[in-house]
């Protein structure tokens, strides 16, 4: 029983750092995929690099800290991820209502790849979570969302800038916190380790 | 304000009531009309914020014009100003007056006010309204407008961008095109794009920044087309709906919600594929007239169709297809989709495959047909089997070629995809006698043999063309022909056709006609524009083909696809252009002549149009010398070629030249023949006036019975004038003997016995040094001095001893040697008279120039004599010159004589000597020799 223990939380542990190596892969993959979809909009909607979004980010989380757990610091980067599919689909949604065209070019179909990776990162920051013992719980729920987005159709279209900016950055976000999690789950695992060896000898 | 200004100096009589009375008329009509014109009241604005309207509405009374103006609030600025005519609403009492703007009306605000106007009369202005516009303070925020617009393309746009407040407006770019802006209040600028092109498919951006670039605001323009339907049609598949089709001819560039919709006899259509041109939707009945309206924010389009449900039946296939297959037939069973198929006349097709099965019909006759060379070489080709026709797969075919007469035949297989064999018939034609062979094919698949296909190759072959060539006019259907029918006439009919071209094993197609028909229209998918077809027709009877009629046409022309060869010449003074047919092939077009241009610089001036072909040359005249372009174009009912263009330097004509110089020539020859011929004639005159006679000299006394010696005494009457002329050249001083004759012609009779009187004349004669032709006269005047006895006669004196030679008479010479003679015999006086013969010296010209036999007589005579040294030489180069000759200048001679007595030897020594002066002589000879 012992031994099948100690090989499950040796396979949860090679399941964890596989998992991160994974997401952060599929981070860079998502922002490489990103800062395209972002050249692609800019061009489509001749934006020229003087349009900026420079309002407050669409995306509601704690604010992150160094002091923050790793089940925390994953919690809000799967939160946040979450809120930027959301806000995705819905900008893909309204924009394909208001907007759309005749044909499907580069940019939908880049537009469809970036919502389809942002969904498979979700899928290993969710695992992920799951093995730091997390809740998946978003927060602020989908209702809470301001999802509508303008009516005005220039705005629209800066909103939909705004949510591609945010997938851009929460990604580059998720990178960052991903190549710091191995370490920090080593610790921890260490640490844990400790403390049930210390609460054997005592038995 | 009416005014009436009164003049001091007019009527001063007028009483000032009468004055006073008229200003107050005017000043009361003026009140009265300020009492009708009502200001406007109660002015109520209505704002279509989308369509830029504005509507204004005001109680006007009974006026019905009005001036309106409408002002931009902030900057005074005026946008409107006009008299406008309004007649008043009857039902509401009010005045109203639409205006659209230039600009979005939330630009800025803008204040309206009315007066009512009669002719020049107007009322107070109204209270002024204002629409109000979103650059309020109170309305800080960063705005633009329009907002969405969809324009057709060509439109033109007014967008202005109301700067948030606190901020410094910047620019506004139209997609990545920076625009100008004008401002029309203080927050709020616009700019208009004129001529809009389509839009992208999410339109386009119209963006407002600030100075620094911080913030933005923008707007989106969508630019695209109306609706454009074509082609809505209308049919049936189960004989109870109906399903209607059209196509969208171009993309409205507008999508989605601003796409187009479609209505089918006023129901919704909704669309299966809105994206694809072809756009299909369906009713559930057949109303037998059908509207389709397409509309999109642009416009609308609407497209009908009428038609019975009968005639617009789209049959389906057949459902649940059966088979019951026998040994030699088989029973094909289906059933229809819709039960109204049952009641419906339909044609049904059965094609049966040959998968598992044997076919079991043979192929159908193929179409069979000839080409023949002229050297009884060519081609038996036939057409393909449709699949139809093929009852199967073809396997083969088999051609005979068979001539009963020589009894000559020859069969051989082909592969199934062979339809033309070669064919030579030389030796047949050879041998037989007979005018035709017989062609046979036969199609072959794996259930038999077709029925023989024959075609009669004519072995006498004719090259002559038989019938006139017509033309053949293409139209939309083809080549129509027509012809007559021979009522005799049983046969069938074969029309081929072929590139005319083609000269060799040409690709023939051709069309079977039965017999009776008069008209046929020839189609091919084959047929090119631009290329010449002859078209022939041919009896097909049990004999050859015969050629009834031949036809030229072209599918259509085109302009020729070469130019002429053009070469330039010279002929004369003028330029003969000549140029060569165009090849058959590159005319693409029936010619129907040419045209000759001149080319000055880059410009092509028409010099003629020939209409007629067969003339390929033509001759430019009176050009003058210089270089000339050429181009000549062929043209065809389509146009003109691309032309040839030669150049030639027209050179100066050297046959003219040759004339010249001949034509001068003979004009000298002529002079000169005449002046010969004048002279000849007037040689007399001539003889007078140039040459003279020297007069004889008169003896005084009996000078024939004295044999002594004599006692000569100078004539003391004897005179010597010396003569001067005006003109006298120093350099040609001569003095010229005046014949006694011609001083005194008619005038005076000659009195011989007088002392002669001479005249010199100092006169230009020939230079040339001419010898004496007699005796040397020096040597006479040298021998003649020394004679103290003689009387002497002095009848000519010449400053150049030459001069002396023109002792022209003959017979005055011969008379003249007869003193000498006489003088001879008195040479011995001591002072008297010595012939001229003894007293030569060794030196014709230096030794009797002595002055001393000057100085002897003038010693011994008595004074009558006059010597010639006390003459003034004039000339002293030519004294000089002439050496002693110019003293013997006066020399005397004797009176029987004017010629000095020297030799006929000395004289041919002397013309030896003296060749030049040849032509003198001869000259002087021809008029002595004429003389009568």
């Amino acid at each position: 029983m012992a031994a099948r223990r100690t090989r499950g939380m040796t396979g949860g542990s090679d399941l964890s750092r596989a998992t991160v190596a994974r997401a952060t892969a599929i981070a860079e993959l998502l922002r490489y995929e990103c800062s395209i979809l972002l050249e692609l909009y800019r061009k489509k909607e001749s934006f020229t690099a003087d349009v900026t979004v420079t309002e407050s980010r669409l995306v509601s989380v704690p604010p992150p800290s160094s002091q923050l757990e790793t089940r925390d610091k994953l919690w809000c980067l799967h939160s946040a991820l979450l809120q930027c599919r959301s806000f995705l689909e819905r900008a893909i949604t309204k924009e394909e209502e208001q907007l759309g065209g005749g044909k499907k070019g580069d940019y939908e179909t880049q537009r469809k790849m970036v919502k389809e990776r942002l969904s498979l990162l979700l899928i290993n920051t969710g695992e992920l979570l799951k093995t730091a013992g997390g809740v998946m719980i978003l927060t602020p729920s989908s209702e809470g969302l301001e999802l509508d987005g303008p009516t005005i159709l220039f705005e629209l279209k800066l909103w939909v800038y705004r949510i591609f900016e945010e997938v851009d950055y929460w990604t580059k976000t998720a990178i960052t916190t991903l190549q710091a999690l191995p370490s920090v789950i080593a610790k921890e695992r260490a640490r844990t380790t400790r403390v049930r060896s210390t609460r054997s000898a005592r038995r | 304000m009416p005014r009436l200004s009164v003049s001091p100096s007019s009527k001063p009589n007028c009483s000032p009531v009468w004055l006073i009375s008229v200003l107050l008329g005017l000043l009361a009509i003026h009140t009265n009309a300020k009492d009708v014109l009502t200001v406007p009241q109660q002015v109520i604005l209505s704002a279509n914020m989308y369509t830029q309207h504005l509507t204004i509405s005001w109680l006007g009374g009974a006026a019905t014009t009005f001036d309106l103006m409408i002002l931009r609030t902030e900057l005074n600025e005026t946008v409107f100003y006009e008299t406008v005519s309004v007649t008043m609403n009857q039902v509401s009492g009010r005045h109203q007056w639409n205006w659209t703007s230039v600009e979005p009306l939330e630009c800025t605000s803008l204040s309206i006010k009315i007066r009512s106007r009669d002719g020049q009369t107007t009322s107070e202005w109204s209270n002024t309204q204002i629409l109000q516009g979103s650059d309020l303070p109170s309305n800080e925020k960063f705005q633009m407008y329009p907002q969405d617009r969809i324009v057709p393309v060509g439109a033109n746009t007014t967008f202005c961008c109301i700067v948030e407040e606190g901020l410094l407006f910047g620019t506004i770019r139209y997609g990545n095109t920076v625009m100008n802006t004008t401002r029309l209040s203080r927050r709020s600028f616009a700019t208009t794009v004129v001529n809009q092109e389509l839009s992208g498919e999410t339109g386009t951006n119209v963006v407002c920044f600030d100075n620094l670039r911080t913030k933005l605001t923008g707007a989106v323009v969508f630019v695209g087309y109306p609706p454009l339907p074509t082609d809505f049609v209308c049919e049936t598949r189960d004989l109870t709906s109906a399903v209607c089709q059209w196509k969208e001819q171009r993309d409205t560039n507008l999508y989605r919600k601003r796409g187009t919709r479609y209505s089918l006899n006023k129901r919704n259509c909704t669309l299966s594929s809105p994206e694809e041109k072809q756009k299909e939707c369906s009713v559930a009945q057949w109303e037998g007239n059908f509207t389709l309206v397409a509309v999109n924010p642009l416009g609308q389009y609407s497209l009908t169709d009428s038609a019975e449900i009968n005639h617009r039946v789209h049959p389906v296939a057949p459902d649940n297809l059966t088979f019951v297959v026998h040994a030699w037939n088989a029973t094909v069973l289906w059933q229809w989709e819709y039960k109204s198929y049952s009641s419906l006349a339909l044609d049904c097709q059965v094609e049966l495959a040959s998968q598992g099965y044997k076919t079991r019909g043979v192929p159908d006759a193929p179409d069979v047909w000839m080409w023949m060379n002229k050297d009884y070489t060519g081609q038996v080709i036939w057409k393909p089997l449709t699949q139809r026709q093929s009852h199967g797969l073809i396997t083969g075919y088999e051609v005979t070629l068979w001539s009963p007469e020589v009894n000559f035949q020859h069969t051989e297989l082909f592969s199934p995809d062979t339809y033309a064999v070669p064919v030579n018939l030389t030796q047949i034609a050879t041998r037989s006698s007979d005018n035709k062979v017989m062609a046979t094919v036969i199609a072959k698949n794996a259930a038999g043999v077709s029925q023989p296909a024959s075609v009669l190759i004519p072995l006498r072959l004719t090259d002559v063309e038989p019938f006139t060539v017509s033309r053949a006019v293409y139209t939309d259907r083809g080549f129509p022909l027509f012809w007559q029918r021979n009522p005799n006439d049983t046969c069938a009919y074969v029309v081929e056709w072929y590139e005319a071209s083609c000269k060799w094993d040409c690709p023939v197609e051709w069309i079977k006609l039965a017999a009776g028909n008069t008209n046929v229209t020839i189609k091919s998918a084959n047929l090119q524009p631009g290329v010449r077809y002859n078209i022939s027709l041919y009896s097909s009877s049990s004999e050859a083909p015969e050629l009834l009629q031949h036809w030229q046409g072209y599918m259509q022309e085109l302009v020729p696809s070469s130019s002429v060869l053009l070469s330039t010449t010279q002929h004369d003074s003028d330029i003969v252009l000549t140029w060569r047919e165009i090849p058959l092939v590159n005319r693409r077009g029936f010619l129907l002549g040419y045209n000759i241009y001149i080319s000055g610089g880059s410009q092509l001036t028409l010099l003629a149009n020939l209409s007629d072909l067969e003339s390929r040359s033509y001759t430019v005249k009176g050009l003058s010398q210089g270089l000339y372009n050429f181009t000549v174009k062929a043209y065809t009912s389509a146009g003109e070629d691309k032309g040839t263009t030669a150049s030639i330097t027209l050179e100066p004509y050297t046959d003219w030249l040759i004339l010249e110089i001949l034509a001068s020539l003979g004009i000298i020859a002529l002079l000169l023949a005449v002046v010969t011929f004048i002279c000849y004639k007037k040689r007399k005159w001539v003889k007078k006036a140039f040459y003279p006679d020297i007069p004889e000299p008169k003896l005084s006394g009996d000078w024939s019975r004295s044999q002594g010696p004599l006692n000569v005494k100078p004539s003391p009457h004897s005179l010597v004038h010396m003569v001067e002329k005006p003109e006298w050249d120093s350099s040609k001083e001569v003095l010229v003997v005046i014949p006694e004759e011609d001083e005194f012609e008619g005038d005076e009779p000659v009195d011989t016995d007088e002392p002669t009187s001479l005249r010199y004349y100092n006169q230009v004669v020939d230079e040339r040094p001419i010898r004496p032709r007699f005796p040397d006269s020096s040597d006479s005047s040298a021998s003649s001095l020394d004679s103290a006895c003689t009387d002497v006669t002095y009848t000519g004196i010449q400053t150049s001893g030459s001069s002396l030679v023109f002792q022209l008479d003959p017979q005055g010479s011969s008379e003249g040697q007869q003193p000498q003679a006489d003088l001879s015999v008195c040479g011995g006086g001591g002072g008297g008279y010595r012939p001229q013969m003894q007293s030569r010296a060794p030196s014709d010209d230096i030794g009797l120039a002595s002055p001393e036999p000057f100085l002897e007589p003038q010693a011994a005579s008595a004074g009558g004599y006059k010597p010639q040294s006390s003459w003034h030489f004039d000339s002293p180069v030519d004294a000089g010159e002439s050496g002693g000759l110019a003293l013997s200048l006066g020399s005397p001679t004797s009176v029987a004589s004017t010629q000095f007595l020297l030799p006929d030897g000395e004289e041919r020594a002397e013309e030896q000597r003296q060749p030049s002066s040849s032509a003198a002589t001869w000259f002087t000879n021809l008029l002595s020799s004429t003389k009568p």
